[in-house]
């Protein structure tokens, strides 16, 4: 797609509008030079190329041989039988994989929905005029998203500790009884998606303020005029004049959510590639990689890697149709 | 050495590496210089580079490239990788419990009685050969070091509690498991405290590899959910959860290292390759702890082995590391250098590991009670589940010491998930 666009605007600005222009045939005249003109023509995609063979080498192939992989009982060092669906029959079966796929929506849907809320408050404050040192505030947000996960994660756990953490200390000091978080499934959601809220919610703060910066400053001074509320201007000016960011933003989101992998990793180091002993915080990407490196069943984990790939695809379609038909609703 | 921890781009890569490179035409081309380079993949943590260099200083024309690859687990998954299309390394290091993957696909790997003859094997623990030879006999693997069983305790908080101090007094007071309960339900009663950090890894963990036949029979059938063994094992780590004595910290868990150091628990298990751990995790309490055998016939967790790559481009220089590092000598000398406990048996009787003693554990007899351990220990078949079917039964461990299942439904609970873990 970007190819052709690419052809069609490097050709316009060589040959100026030429509108008499058929592919793949020479023209009638006959006065063109080929040989500069194949070069012109070959240029585009030489351009483009580096980002076309490395996504098919590292991405498309791996994607490719996923499914097929799928359909064998698959030792990556010894034995390759072929299965057909076995695999998908046995994960519709297999309490663990509905496990993940709940424990993956949970910490999405706590971690997603809170978190672009926030920014989006966060990034309407921030644009305001009167804000002192707003570049400070502005670059203490990336702070998060720049430092490592795993050190994040040493940290939250820490702080969401049974004995020692810090959270526990606060509620021994006011006489409640400690909280044992990550035992209980949604426990250990909060703590995980508290770490993707931590690590996200800056960097989405600065999209959606990167959006409100390109907007006419008179409009918000208008509506000042007007008497709108600063309530009023958000509902009415930022969130509609954010909607394709705030689009963008949701469907990002939404991939990196449900593929949630290292936090859940190494949330509880004790029991690695379960998440806890009952797996109350395994998630669909962490099960692939147990099943896959952890016991060698490549052919069960790629099965995995299919059906989050399927799911992926279509709440991510839901979403788009979903923001598309609000837009045209209005 | 901590089993669990995992990169993640390491593991992107290998996964690149492994979908990608499927491809894996024989690289041939072996030379028979017994001094050619030998690249050598190892684990961080363990000071493998000691012993290139002392071996490089004994044999000045060989060449050895050391890669520290990372941890246990992430040598592994890289050797993985290579094994099924990349490049390989001519030495790898691989732990026992990653081992049985690699024995069940042993053609992978050179069998190391066609360079050392078939008796190679007979100076090393049986346990530890047997751990490294496929089914058809073939020894794709020499025992670098093991991990041989104690218990750590706090003598400090055992006076407080009226419990007797001594290693030897200790351990005869607990020479089963019921004495084992019995003294740490007089411990909490004395103290209000825990007695034992989890049931997991030290109650568990120590009970089910105190077995003649652990999941598979010695035919390689599974037997796991009938043989009693298995559930005795299990039942004394829920009987010890039951009896109130345990502080429910897992291993590696956040609060581990700091219930080390403040007394949260006076007893954790420690393989010998954990020793130095809890000296950095709690460097405020040394002369404090003692070190004393384990309740029953002796155990071992962990240690690994040394194993040459079917494709590796030098396997004759390969295998001259091997036959000088791991010969018994050659093993005492680097359990003097570094602390690591050897696998030869020859080594494990010598006087310098037998003395071993340190002054952090109070002098107890470390070298005693390590090599004791290791020497009783029986073998057993692995089969190819062994690992995920212990992952399972372990894990319900911690699933009910969180308190999400009931003890009494513990043992139906874990044969459940081990049977899902394996597919069955």
């Amino acid at each position: 797609m970007s190819a052709t666009i690419a052809t069609a605007t490097t050709a316009d600005i060589h040959n100026g509008p030429a509108p008499q222009k058929k592919r793949g045939r020479p023209p009638r005249d006959g006065r063109r030079p080929i040989r500069q003109h194949w070069g012109e023509r070959i240029a585009p995609y030489a351009y483009v190329a580096p980002f076309f063979v490395i996504f098919i080498v590292f991405g498309l192939f791996p994607l490719l041989f996923t499914f097929y992989v799928a359909l064998f009982d698959w030792n990556p060092i010894g034995e390759q039988t072929f299965v057909g669906l076995a695999n998908f029959e046995r994960l519709f079966q297999d309490d663990r994989f509905w496990n993940a796929l709940v424990n993956t929506f949970g910490i999405f849907l706590i971690s997603t929905v809170p978190q672009l809320l926030l920014a989006l408050g966060l990034a309407h404050l921030l644009n305001h005029a009167a804000l002192k040192m707003a570049n400070f505030f502005r670059m203490a947000l990336l702070i998060p998203y720049i430092t490592s996960v795993a050190a994040t994660a040493i940290v939250f756990a820490q702080i969401f500790d049974k004995n020692f953490g810090l959270i526990n200390w606060v509620l021994g000091a006011l006489g409640l009884p400690a909280v044992n978080f990550l035992a209980s499934q949604v426990g250990s959601w909060i703590v995980i998606s508290s770490m993707v809220m931590w690590r996200w919610f800056g960097y989405n703060t600065l999209l959606y303020l990167a959006g409100l910066q390109a907007l006419p400053r008179e409009m918000y001074e208008a509506a000042s005029v007007d008497g709108a509320s600063g309530w009023q201007q958000f509902i009415h000016l930022t969130i509609p004049s954010l909607r394709p960011i705030i689009i963008f933003t949701v469907i990002m989101s939404t991939i990196g959510g449900l593929q949630i992998f290292t936090e859940p990793l190494l949330v509880s180091p004790e029991s690695g590639l379960t998440c806890g002993g009952g797996r109350q915080c395994q998630t669909l990407a962490l099960f692939l990689y147990e099943q896959g490196f952890g016991q060698f069943k490549f052919g069960y984990g790629s099965a995995i890697g299919v059906a989050l790939f399927v799911i992926v695809v279509v709440v991510a379609a839901l979403n788009f149709f979903l923001s598309t038909r609000t837009r045209k609703a209005r | 050495m901590s089993r669990r921890r995992l990169a993640i781009p390491a593991a992107a890569a290998a996964l690149a590496l492994a979908l990608a490179g499927c491809s894996s035409g024989g690289s041939g081309g072996g030379s028979d210089d017994p001094n050619a380079e030998v690249e050598f993949w190892s684990f961080t943590g363990i000071n493998q580079k000691d012993s290139v260099d002392k071996y490089l200083k004994g044999n000045p024309d060989a060449k050895v490239k050391l890669t520290e690859v990372g941890s246990t687990t992430e040598t592994a998954t890289a050797l993985t990788a290579a094994l099924a299309g990349g490049k390989v390394p001519d030495l790898v290091m691989i732990q026992n419990d990653d081992l049985p993957k690699f024995v069940e696909n042993a053609a992978n790997f050179v069998d190391l009685r066609t360079l050392g003859g078939d008796d190679i094997g007979d100076k090393y623990l049986d346990w530890a050969v047997d751990a490294a030879t496929s089914k058809d006999g073939a020894i794709i693997g020499i025992p670098t070091d093991v991990g041989g069983l104690g218990f750590s305790y706090r003598a400090d908080l055992f006076e407080a509690a009226g419990l007797p101090t001594d290693p030897a007094e200790v351990s005869k007071m607990w020479s089963s498991w019921d004495d084992f309960i019995a003294m740490g339900k007089k411990y909490t009663a004395a103290t209000g405290k825990p007695f034992v950090d989890n049931v997991e890894t030290s109650i568990f963990f120590s009970t089910v590899n105190q077995v003649t036949e652990k999941y598979y029979s010695p035919d390689g059938e599974l037997v796991y959910d009938t043989n009693p063994q298995v559930k005795d094992a299990f039942e004394v780590a829920v009987e010890t959860y039951e009896a109130g004595i345990s502080a429910g910290i897992a291993a590696w868990s956040s609060g581990w290292d700091p219930g080390k150091a403040n007394g949260s628990f006076a007893v954790t298990i420690a393989p010998s390759w954990l020793l130095a751990g809890i000296k950095n995790a709690a460097p405020d309490t040394s002369g404090k702890w003692r070190y004393a055998s384990i309740p029953g016939v002796g155990g071992n967790w962990g240690g690994s082995v040394i194993a040459i790559p079917a494709r590796a481009k030098n396997p004759k220089a390969a295998w001259q590391y091997i036959s000088t590092m791991l010969s018994p000598e050659g093993q005492t000398t680097h359990f003097t250098d570094t602390g690591t406990f050897p696998a030869a048996k020859s080594a494990l009787e010598s006087s310098e590991v037998r003395s071993y003693t340190d002054p952090f554990y109070g002098d107890s007899k470390i070298g005693e009670v390590v090599s004791d351990s290791v020497l009783k220990f029986k073998a057993f078949y692995n089969g190819p589940d062994t690992s995920a079917i212990g992952s399972a039964l372990l894990n319900t461990l911690v699933d009910m010491e969180v308190g999400n299942v009931k003890p009494a439904d513990a043992w139906q609970k874990a044969l459940d998930n081990a049977k899902a873990a394996i597919g069955g």
